[in-house]
């Protein structure tokens, strides 16, 4: 981490194999800042969304994630780096054969925790945040679609990440339950941690005013206006 | 409908581990019964190469101690398997037997030469071997003669040595037939966990602890399928056995423990092999790739 930032890019070239997707990015993202990143679908947010989580390397220009050099990222440092991220993503949701609390352990084992104590407590915490301590038991085919997503909210939570990535977390939930979503996500950046949402509900955007980002002509633009 | 959804995807992921099981199983079957039919043809190739008779006639007039002294060290020659001393009388017995009347009354006296039956051991069953043990017993003055069936032997050289060759081309095609077959069916089951790997990585989990399951499964369902066809593989032999009693003179039990084994290390390594080789395909692709 440099001072404050908890993302910090200075003129990367973003490309996707071999095409130039965004070129001369700039991005600082402090410590509990909450931002929506906007663009049209190919305008080049997913590609850097994977800067930031290591899928994509830095060919020119200088990054930092979570004080992991991007430039300078080897292979085996990327899952250390994505403990340090909480990645929330459409596609890659719950393990659907085991309970709310099975996903959470899963995911600690994964990254290393051993003492079963803690992770009890720790799934505690994190279902606690997220409002589904309850639900503890449940499988995830007995949860609602919004209940589904604060779990792989409550997933992202469970290293204590400096940032949150959410690649349209809202994309398959009604507009109440996404407005439910994004309080849930300004909520815990209030609490410290960043939080990166990619979006093209403008909605939300209008419901929760907030710092504004756009992909758009392959370039980043800062403090965008819908 | 999401229940639904779960319990179909649960059941789907059982249906690909059981017919993932059944074709290593059957796979292996293949593999085991050709292992079975080497096993086989290699005793019954022993059995008959150990099956040829070298007559050593011995000179009228030697005296059965000496014949006797003289098997004595044909039996402690390495490329001997067995011997047998046939008198001139046990002969005589034999012939009459065979013709069915008795030809030392007709003759009026017993023609036949004492003799020793020498039976080789199966890898000394050739033609050049034979000859120079010939050689050597004919420097013996006991020894009137050796007759062998020359051909004979040369036959059954030569169409072992075929049969072989069929055999070990058989054994090299359906191994790579094994091999392609276990492989694919094991890069299906993975490719259908890809979203799974992808999300473990993204939660930060190490290479290492994502392939770990994997490679546990793959190897225990190769050892499953390798139990599987075991029992095939027996059920077999015990059926076959039941038709072809004769097969029981090339039963050899440790030969087909071997066989056994060899199937479940077979099944163990390719599923494994295949498991680590298929993850690691999905851990190294990117994002946009898995839709692909």
């Amino acid at each position: 981490m440099i001072g404050n930032s908890v993302i910090k890019l200075q003129n990367i070239d973003v490309y996707q194999q071999k095409h130039l997707v965004l070129a001369n990015v700039n991005l600082q993202i402090d410590k509990g800042e909450f931002v929506f990143l906007i663009g049209q679908t190919g305008s080049g947010k997913s590609s850097l969304l994977k800067i930031i989580y290591g899928e994509l390397h830095i060919v020119n220009g200088e990054g930092n994630a979570a004080g992991y050099d991007l430039k300078k990222l080897l292979e085996k440092d990327v899952p250390f780096l994505r403990r340090k991220l909480g990645i929330v993503f459409q596609d890659f949701q719950l393990l659907t054969d085991r309970t709310v609390e099975q996903n959470l352990e899963f995911v600690m084992k994964a990254t290393g925790w051993k003492d079963k104590t803690l992770i009890a407590e720790r799934t505690r915490d994190v279902l606690e945040k997220v409002g589904l301590r309850s639900k503890i038991k449940k499988m995830p085919h007995e949860l609602s679609g919004g209940e589904q997503q604060r779990v792989v909210i409550a997933r992202a939570l469970i290293n204590d990440p400096e940032i949150i990535l959410a690649d349209e977390p809202t994309g398959n939930l009604d507009p109440d339950t996404s407005e439910e979503i994004v309080m849930l996500l300004r909520q815990i950046s209030q609490s410290g941690t960043a939080v990166l949402m990619a979006t093209h509900d403008y909605h939300i955007i209008r419901t929760f005013p907030s710092r504004i980002i756009k992909c758009e002509g392959g370039a980043v633009h800062e403090d965008a206006k819908i | 409908m999401e229940e639904f959804e779960a319990s179909a995807s649960s059941k789907k992921t059982k249906t690909i581990y059981i017919s993932n099981v059944i074709s290593i199983s059957l796979v292996l079957l293949m593999v085991g019964l050709l292992g079975l039919i080497l096993v086989h043809a290699k005793n019954l190739s022993n059995y008959v190469k150990e099956n040829i008779v070298l007559n050593i006639i011995v000179n009228d007039g030697a005296k059965e101690v000496d014949i006797i002294a003289l098997q004595k060290q044909i039996d402690a020659n390495p490329s001997v398997l067995k011997t047998q001393y046939v008198s001139k009388e046990l002969a005589a017995r034999n012939l009459t037997k065979d013709l069915g009347e008795d030809f030392v009354e007709f003759l009026g006296y017993n023609p036949l030469l004492s003799s020793i039956d020498v039976y080789m051991k199966a890898e000394y069953a050739n033609n050049a071997s034979i000859e120079s043990f010939s050689r050597q017993l004919q420097r013996n003055p006991l020894v009137k003669e050796v007759t062998y069936q020359k051909s004979l032997i040369d036959m059954v050289n030569q169409n072992i040595r075929i049969i072989g060759l069929i055999i070990l081309v058989f054994a090299t095609i359906l191994t790579v037939i094994a091999i392609a077959l276990i492989n694919n069916t094991i890069r299906l089951a993975i490719y259908s966990q890809r979203f799974l790997i992808k999300s473990m990585q993204f939660v930060g989990a190490t290479k290492s602890f994502i392939r770990r399951p994997f490679l546990t499964s793959g190897v225990l369902h190769g050892l499953i399928g390798g139990l599987i066809a075991i029992i095939l593989l027996l059920v077999t032999l015990y059926f076959a056995q039941q038709q072809v009693p004769e097969m029981v003179i090339l039963r050899n039990w440790t030969e087909f423990i071997i066989v056994f084994v060899a199937v479940i290390i077979i099944g163990i390594l390719i599923s494994g092999l295949s498991t680590y080789f298929a993850v690691r395909k999905y851990l190294r692709l990117k994002i946009y790739d898995l839709y692909r």
